[in-house]
Parts: structure tokens; C-alpha cells; sequence
């Protein structure tokens, strides 16, 4: 297959500045097909492609790619969950081995149980205390380190499962839905005593509704044992109502600021107590003793809730359709969508009963998604960064060290930085995070060299062909004249970059540090 | 001076690049009074951040008011363990270190500091904060404004620093850009070791427009090239500098040690921001909260004690917020629900110690919470005004009487 054509013969629609919708945002798209646009879709909808992927789905029809996404292709072949050796609810731990000092925790630095990934010190921050396994330790303190060791190992593994399975899914729509019901209901594992299998569950429990019905979805999250510890709900009781989950459902999952009053989260929260789960089992329970059964006025209706009777008023709110829509067209589409276009959205979700197949149906053919205000327009989050890239330069599974290159772009799987998950958009990019990003592409180049990818067997004829390749692959074109004459350049040798002309000796070396600075092009950044 | 030693002999010829058209879409702005900041590049502003909303009523005690004890009748700290400032209200335990400092008039309390309607979530009230702002949403924050407005070289990549890992909106500005800097252990471009690669980073991120148009790119592209110069320059221009204190092994440790080398080298920074937490104890609160207090106080006594080492002490005043207090009621599960009032510390930079401001009253609730006595923008305004001698009319909008704590 070649790529030494620039893949942007044909533009998307033309450019619209904001606010100046199409007259059908949501009507089908009608254009131009072509692996531009396909690469679009493959990044919105999942986690981009390979260059053959890409070329792929750009040269069937706008239709099959958007029905081979939605489709779902039957992803049991993954492993279910990882390998769990954690002292959740139901599974015991591994027994002491005998006499052994407690060691201080290696991989301590990457997923400190104790605080959230925006909180955590950077990776060579945190110091083991150096005389810990000198002194003698007290058989109480270590056994807590040794279940503390146990709980990292736990979440890294549990983080570097999902990476593999966002990488491998044949169904990355349903990767990438996860990905995103994962920020919507954000919650950390590794606090609130939030461990390996609650959050396993949790996102289980994401993945099964991805297409499905979002209402039926905030049910089972207001009944998920990792978010009834996450907000507290667990100890939601009648004599001492905790709010937490109560305005959380509805300032950051439903309904947003604006729509409620401070006697609303109250009321809520008295509706809510009494939802809690068993222990050790873990599956949820309804505690009548704890529940409050007094009258409640909830948005402006009075009787006697419990929380799901809340959660149905909810959704019964226009507001509830609307607040869906923007966080949907945020995330998929663009940032400050315009009001008349959250406004069909919503109406769409509405007509569909919150059943969510036929609305991102809807959304990956329309007008307004394949627009060029639509075109990178969104910043690339550090998730799609990295696998994107893995899966562009075919490397797999996820490399040893990801966790922390994770962490240091600002977002790690499990671990959002709060319950509003990850803020996003131009939030992502900040002087360490890029830093973080550039040194991420250096080093996964060495390994591209190394591996079956496109890299390996990119030949060209001249050191402009190799430019046009490597833009065209890597960016779909989407350089200026200025940066392609500059990475022709570095190619052969001129300029600032003076050392050398290409040649058979330095070729490998000029590729991978020309790969590397296509990457570096402010236009990688965006999807 | 020691700023233009630094712009002269680090960054000579070189611009960042302006963020006209970048998200924001305004035009820079055009104040129309560009004087400085007071002390010239001598005064500097450390903001701390103690996320997730700090419980004040355990923080500064009210011992000395029977309704505290009351309401909290398994978090309440018992009268002979507060470190007493009055008959009525007393440090933690936790906040020893504080309290030494305090008792040498080096740490001044504002008391119930809040703002009218406020706000219990999270996220608006901390946005609040950070924008002083209440009324209304707006893309700057208090000190990128305070930046912007003075008369900062757009060419010292180090104005402010913000020590985490997202830019926080409180630095927000539309001329200054800030970066965000973890720990200096890896920041830089490992591609910088090659030069033809680092000459051609250098060309492709200044290079011109691409075929498409994104809200983004120009935003990206500054970054990047902000990101690449600041790298290469911080670590060398603060290399010289050695710490003359023990900081303590934590995040916020880690985070005053490398403010205060900043401080040290001279860079002409004037604010810089770190952050400690969290704080958001709705279950079992007082095992978090006094480890977190702990931290905080023998960590400001580090940096001040490195500070004063240095000659640097009297320069730096440090301020510190939470987005909101907790329930003055503690809740079933032994923590406490979002609040409102709360006390806030400022330290060091010649602050005239003791207590300002009024405790809330604990008998007239608002809805359980405490009401605010002193509005939070009034502390601004005394920063603004007392610290930097610059008019708080061009940052926050009303006016706020500016409090006597500072000469």
C-alpha cells in the first residue's frame, strides 16, 4: 500500500464560523468520503486507526463506517477483567508469606492509593521512607503495607487492562463510550476505600450500557457499590442525611447548575438514604431502617421519593435531555456548542427515550460531525493520544512505563482527578503536559522502528516523498507548505538542521527523528 | 536589575508568542495604566490551595463557644488540646508549626471569609475563588488579571508559575502565560539532546497556519514552543540555589521547596501557585483533615525558614483558600457536608500578625452553615493594594476595603 499522497484532496464542508449553524445539523451528510474523514470518524469514535484501518474505512461509504462502528463486533474474546488479587468484597487475600520484611512498594510513585491522579506528586516524587526496612516493623504496620503494596498492584493492573482492551477491541465505539460514561460519572479508585473489583464492576456495568439506555444507567450507578463509597451514599442515613451523592447526581450527572435549588440536593439526599450495600458480599441493599419515608418536595413535586422516584423526576426534565447533549457534543463534536444545536440534540435524546443507539447514529452521520468547525476542533485527551498512536504506528500491547507517561499528560484510567472527571479541551495542554506528550512520541519512534508498523517499511524516493508520506499517514495532510518544507529539511539535511544529506546510513535514523516531528506538529494535538 | 539581567542574558531576542485568537478570542488586553508592581521584582505572591474545602471550625477552634461542641460531638477538638490564641478560638493541635510562627507575628487569621449566595459545589464555588467572580462566568483568573495589568515583559517566560499538574484558573490571564511545572526532574524535551531535531521542534512550532482552522492551534503552538524554551532555561537559572531547610517528604514539600528556589534565582516571578488536599471529608474527618493540616503547617514553617535563610522571607507573602468551609453539623458518618465560611492564614512578607475579622456566629445559621463576616475579594484587594500597590479597580470588579493587615 502507498501513502505518499497527501490525503486532504478533499476538504470537508466548507468553514462555518460558530454560531452560524447548517439548517440540519443532524441531517445526513451528503460530501465528499474519503480516509480524511474516515480518520475523523476513527478518532471521535474510537481511538483512531492504523494506516490501513484508516484507508479502509475512507474508501467504503460514509454509512458502512459509521454501521461498522455501531455494530459492536463481539469483543468476548478480550479477558473480561484482570487478574484480581486485591482484598475487595468476596475476595480474600493472599496469604502473608512468612517472615518476610515488608519492602518498600516500587511502584509506589505511579498510583499512591491515597490521593487521585491530579493530586498525585509527580513519579519520582514520592521517596519510600529509606529506613523502612531496617527498623523493625510492627506486624499491624505490615500488614497495612503489605495490603497497601497489594492495592497498587491492583489498580496498575486494572489500569493496564483497560489500556490492552481500548487497544485490541475490535468495538472501540463501545471502548470509547466507556471512556467517556467514565468521565460523566467520574470515579477513583484507590479512595474511599474504592478497590480493585468495585471499580472493575463499575466500569462493567459502563461498558453494558454504552448504547444502551442512560437512565436505566444512572439507576444502576445510584445503586453501584464503588460510587455509593465514592459519594458516600453507602452511609446515607435518616437521622444524618450526606449529601454528597445528592448534589452530585444532579450538578455533574444529569442536570447542571441552574436547574435545582440548594432544598432540592436536601430533599434528594433524604430520598437517597437508606441506599447502601452489603458487607462482605457487596451487592446492594436497601436499608428501610436507615431510609427516610417523610414527604419530600423535589422540583416541585411532593411525595414520599425514595431515590429512584428522584432519578425518574430527573429525567423527566428538560433540562436532564439538554445537559446530555452538550456534555455529548463537547466531548464528540465540538467545545461551546451552539444552543440551537444542543437543543436538536436533546430533542433527539428526548424522542429516543434516552435510549442512546439511534442518537450517536445520528450524531457519527451528520452534517454538523463532519463539518470543518468540527474538523480538529477538539483537543486530543492523553487516552486518545497515546493509544491512538499505539494503534497508528502498530505497536502492542501497551508498553511497560505507560501508567506514568499517563499521569504525567494529566489523565490515568480509574483515576479522575475528581468527580467531574477530567476537565478536557484546551485544559489538557499546558507547558508540562506537552513536554509529556513530545517526550512520549521520541521514545514510542524507537520502539516504532523496531516493531511491524508502517515505519518499518516506509520507503520513498526522495526526501520530499518521505515528507509527504509521513504527514500524509500521520496527519492526513493536515501540514502547512512552511512545515512540510521544514521537515523536507531535517529529511535531507539543509537549513538549520544541517547534517548531512539523506542517505542508506542515516536513513532509520532521519525517519524515526522525522516521524517524531511530525508528531510534534501542533495539528497531532487535535482530533 | 536582576529581571533584565535575566530577559537580557536568557532570552535575548526571543518572544512568546501572543495568544490573540487563542480560546479565549479577545484582543490582548489594553490597560490603560501599566506602572509595575510594587518592590520591582522583589515582592512575590504564593498562593496554597487547600482543595476540596477545608473545615475551618477545626482549623481555627472556636473552644471558647459551647455550640461548637454541640454540633460536633464526635469531631470536636477537646478544649485542652487547642493551641489557644484567646479564650475563644485556638489553632489545631496539627498546626504547631503554624502557631510558633504565629506567636512571632508572622501569620495573620482572617476570619468567615466568604461571599454573599454561595455556591456549594465544588467546582463553581472553587471557580469562584479563582475568578473572583461570583455574579458572573469570565475566562481570567484574579492573578492573571494582577498580571496582565502590570507591567510584566511578556518575554520572561516565568512571570508566574504554577506547581501542578493543570494550569489553575486563578493564573489565567489573557497577555501572561503561565506554565505548569511539577518537579524540574524531567522537564524538557528529551529530543533536545539531538540539535537538528531541536532546531527543527523549534521551526515546526513556529511555523505558520495549517489547511484547516481549529480553535486550538495557535494555542498549541505556543505552548509548545513555550514549553521548549522554559525547559531548556529553568534549570539552568536555578541551579545555583541550595535549600537551607529540611522540607518535609510531601507533596506540598516538594512542591514550597522548589517556590522557594524559584524565589531564590531571581527570575522576576511574582506569583506562583501550589495546592494541598484534599480536604473533602465528608466521612471520618479528623484522621485526614490533621494529617493534612500537619503537612501544611510544618511545610509553610520549612519554606519560611528556607526563605529567611535566603534574605527572602520578608518578599513572600503567602495566602491561603479553600473553596468553601464545611457544615458547622457534623454529619452520621463522622465528617462534614460542603459549608460556607471559613478562615483563611496569610504568612510571612511583613503581615502584621493576629486575627481579623469576626468569627461567624454559631448560634444565627444560614441553612446550618455559618455566614461569612469579611468577603473574600476584600483579602484580594489587600494583596492587590497593600502588597503589590497596584488599584484592585482593574482586577476585581466592585470595590473591596482592603484589610490592615499588611504595613
Amino acid at each position: 500500500m502507498r501513502y505518499d499522497a497527501p490525503m486532504n484532496t478533499s476538504a470537508p464542508v466548507s468553514f462555518r464560523p460558530p454560531g452560524s449553524l447548517p439548517a440540519t445539523p443532524l441531517g445526513a451528510y451528503g460530501g465528499p468520503w474519503n480516509p480524511r474523514l474516515a480518520a475523523h470518524l476513527l478518532r471521535r469514535a474510537g481511538f483512531g486507526g492504523s494506516p490501513e484501518e484508516i484507508v479502509r474505512a475512507g474508501s467504503g461509504s460514509m454509512h458502512a463506517a459509521v454501521d461498522a462502528l455501531l455494530g459492536f463486533p463481539a469483543s468476548d474474546a478480550l479477558p473480561p477483567q484482570p487478574p484480581l488479587i486485591d482484598d475487595v468484597e468476596g475476595v480474600p487475600l493472599p496469604p502473608a508469606p512468612p517472615a518476610a520484611p515488608a519492602q518498600p512498594p516500587a511502584v509506589a510513585v505511579m498510583l499512591p492509593g491515597g490521593s487521585s491522579a491530579a493530586m498525585l506528586p509527580a513519579a519520582n516524587a514520592v521517596a519510600p521512607p529509606a529506613a523502612a526496612s531496617m527498623m523493625p516493623v510492627a506486624p499491624d504496620v505490615a500488614e497495612r503495607m503489605r495490603r497497601n503494596m497489594l492495592r497498587r498492584d491492583q489498580n496498575r493492573a486494572n489500569v493496564t487492562w483497560w489500556l490492552d482492551r481500548m487497544l485490541a477491541t475490535p468495538a472501540p465505539l463501545q471502548e470509547k463510550l466507556t471512556l467517556y460514561l467514565h468521565g460523566h460519572f467520574a470515579t477513583a479508585a484507590g479512595e474511599k476505600d474504592i478497590y480493585g473489583l468495585d471499580i472493575i464492576e463499575q466500569n462493567q456495568l459502563l461498558r453494558r450500557y454504552a448504547l444502551g439506555n442512560w437512565r436505566e444507567l444512572t439507576h444502576a450507578i445510584a445503586r453501584d457499590r464503588a460510587m455509593l463509597k465514592w459519594l458516600d451514599n453507602a452511609r446515607n442515613r435518616k437521622a444524618h442525611p450526606n449529601e454528597n451523592f445528592a448534589r452530585e447526581l444532579m450538578e455533574l450527572f444529569t442536570l447542571g447548575i441552574g436547574n435545582y435549588t440548594e432544598s432540592d440536593v436536601r430533599e434528594s439526599a433524604r430520598a437517597f438514604t437508606g441506599y447502601t450495600f452489603a458487607r462482605p458480599a457487596g451487592e446492594f441493599v436497601f436499608n428501610g431502617a436507615q431510609h427516610d419515608d417523610g414527604l419530600k418536595t423535589f422540583l416541585g413535586q411532593t411525595g414520599n421519593f425514595d431515590g429512584d422516584a428522584v432519578i425518574d423526576i430527573i429525567f423527566a426534565q428538560p433540562a436532564a435531555s439538554q445537559f446530555f447533549a452538550r456534555r455529548i457534543l463537547e466531548f464528540f463534536v465540538y467545545a461551546e456548542p451552539e444552543p440551537e444545536l444542543v437543543a436538536a440534540l436533546a430533542a433527539q435524546i428526548r424522542r429516543n427515550d434516552f435510549n442512546m443507539a439511534p442518537v450517536f447514529s445520528t450524531l457519527f452521520r451528520s452534517n454538523v460531525f463532519y463539518s470543518e468547525r468540527a474538523y480538529r476542533a477538539l483537543v486530543k485527551s492523553p487516552v486518545e493520544f497515546v493509544i491512538g498512536s499505539y494503534k497508528l504506528f502498530g505497536i502492542a500491547p501497551v508498553q511497560p512505563g505507560t501508567i506514568a507517561v499517563l499521569e504525567r499528560m494529566g489523565q490515568v484510567p480509574f483515576h479522575p482527578p475528581s468527580v467531574k472527571g477530567w476537565d478536557g479541551g484546551v485544559q489538557w495542554l499546558n507547558t508540562q503536559t506537552i513536554l509529556a506528550r513530545e517526550n512520549f512520541a521520541s521514545g514510542l519512534m524507537s520502539a516504532a522502528m523496531q516493531g511491524n508498523g508502517f515505519l518499518t517499511s516506509a520507503q520513498a524516493s526522495s526526501a520530499a516523498a518521505l515528507a509527504d508520506l509521513l504527514t500524509g499517514t500521520i496527519l492526513q495532510g493536515d501540514a502547512s507548505a512552511t512545515s512540510l518544507a521544514n521537515l523536507q529539511a531535517y529529511l535531507s539535511g539543509r537549513g538549520t538542521s544541517a547534517n548531512g544529506a539523506l542517505s542508506g546510513e542515516n536513513y532509520q535514523e532521519r525517519i524515526r527523528g522525522a516521524a517524531y516531528l511530525t508528531m510534534a506538529m501542533p495539528a497531532y494535538q487535535l482530533s | 536589575m536582576q529581571r533584565n539581567r535575566f530577559i537580557l542574558g536568557g532570552l535575548a531576542g526571543l518572544t512568546v508568542a501572543a495568544r490573540a485568537g487563542d480560546l479565549f478570542g479577545a484582543a490582548l488586553a489594553q490597560p490603560a495604566l501599566r506602572t509595575g508592581l510594587a518592590g520591582s521584582d522583589e515582592r512575590v505572591l504564593v498562593v496554597v490551595n487547600l482543595q476540596g474545602g477545608n473545615d475551618g471550625l477545626n482549623t481555627i477552634v472556636p473552644h471558647g463557644l459551647p455550640a461548637y461542641y454541640k454540633y460536633r460531638p464526635t469531631l470536636a477538638i477537646a478544649p485542652n488540646d487547642v493551641l489557644r490564641i484567646d479564650d475563644t478560638i485556638g489553632f489545631n493541635p496539627q498546626l504547631a508549626s503554624l502557631k510558633a510562627m504565629y506567636d512571632k507575628g508572622q501569620v495573620a487569621v482572617v476570619q468567615g471569609v466568604g461571599y454573599p449566595e454561595p455556591d456549594h459545589s465544588h467546582f463553581r464555588s472553587t471557580e469562584i475563588w479563582q475568578t473572583a467572580e461570583p455574579q458572573r462566568y469570565v475566562g481570567t483568573g484574579w492573578v492573571g488579571r494582577l498580571l496582565d495589568e502590570a507591567d510584566l515583559p511578556e518575554t520572561n517566560l516565568f512571570n508566574a508559575v504554577a506547581l501542578s499538574p493543570v494550569l489553575p484558573e486563578l493564573m489565567i490571564g489573557r497577555r501572561i502565560d503561565v506554565p505548569s511545572i511539577g518537579t524540574l526532574h524531567g522537564y524538557g524535551l528529551a529530543s533536545d539532546g539531538n540539535a537538528s531535531e531541536r532546531a527543527a521542534f523549534t521551526s515546526l512550532v513556529q511555523s505558520d497556519r495549517v489547511p484547516f482552522a481549529s480553535p486550538y492551534l495557535s494555542t498549541v503552538a505556543s505552548i509548545e514552543d513555550h514549553a521548549q524554551r522554559g525547559s531548556q532555561e529553568l534549570p539552568k537559572l536555578v541551579a545555583g540555589y541550595t535549600a537551607s531547610a529540611t522540607y518535609p517528604a510531601t507533596p506540598l514539600g516538594r512542591s514550597l521547596a522548589l517556590a522557594a528556589q524559584i524565589i531564590g534565582s531571581r527570575l522576576g516571578t511574582r506569583a506562583i501557585y501550589v495546592q494541598h488536599g484534599s480536604f473533602d471529608t465528608h466521612a471520618a474527618q479528623r484522621p485526614t483533615q490533621d494529617r493534612l493540616l500537619h503537612e501544611l503547617a510544618d511545610a509553610l514553617k520549612a519554606f519560611y525558614d528556607d526563605l529567611a535563610a535566603h534574605g527572602n522571607d520578608n518578599r513572600v507573602l503567602t495566602m491561603t483558600f479553600s473553596e468553601f468551609g464545611r457544615r458547622v453539623a457534623e454529619n452520621g458518618s463522622r465528617g462534614t457536608d460542603h459549608g460556607e465560611a471559613a478562615p483563611m492564614f496569610l504568612v510571612g512578607g511583613g503581615v502584621k500578625g493576629g486575627v481579623y475579622g469576626e468569627h461567624p456566629s454559631l448560634d444565627r445559621l444560614d441553612a446550618g452553615d455559618a455566614t461569612f463576616t469579611v468577603d473574600f475579594r476584600s483579602v484580594y484587594a489587600t494583596v492587590i493594594e497593600r502588597w503589590f500597590a497596584r488599584p484592585a479597580a482593574g482586577v476585581l470588579a466592585g470595590t473591596f476595603a482592603a484589610l490592615p493587615l499588611l504595613g
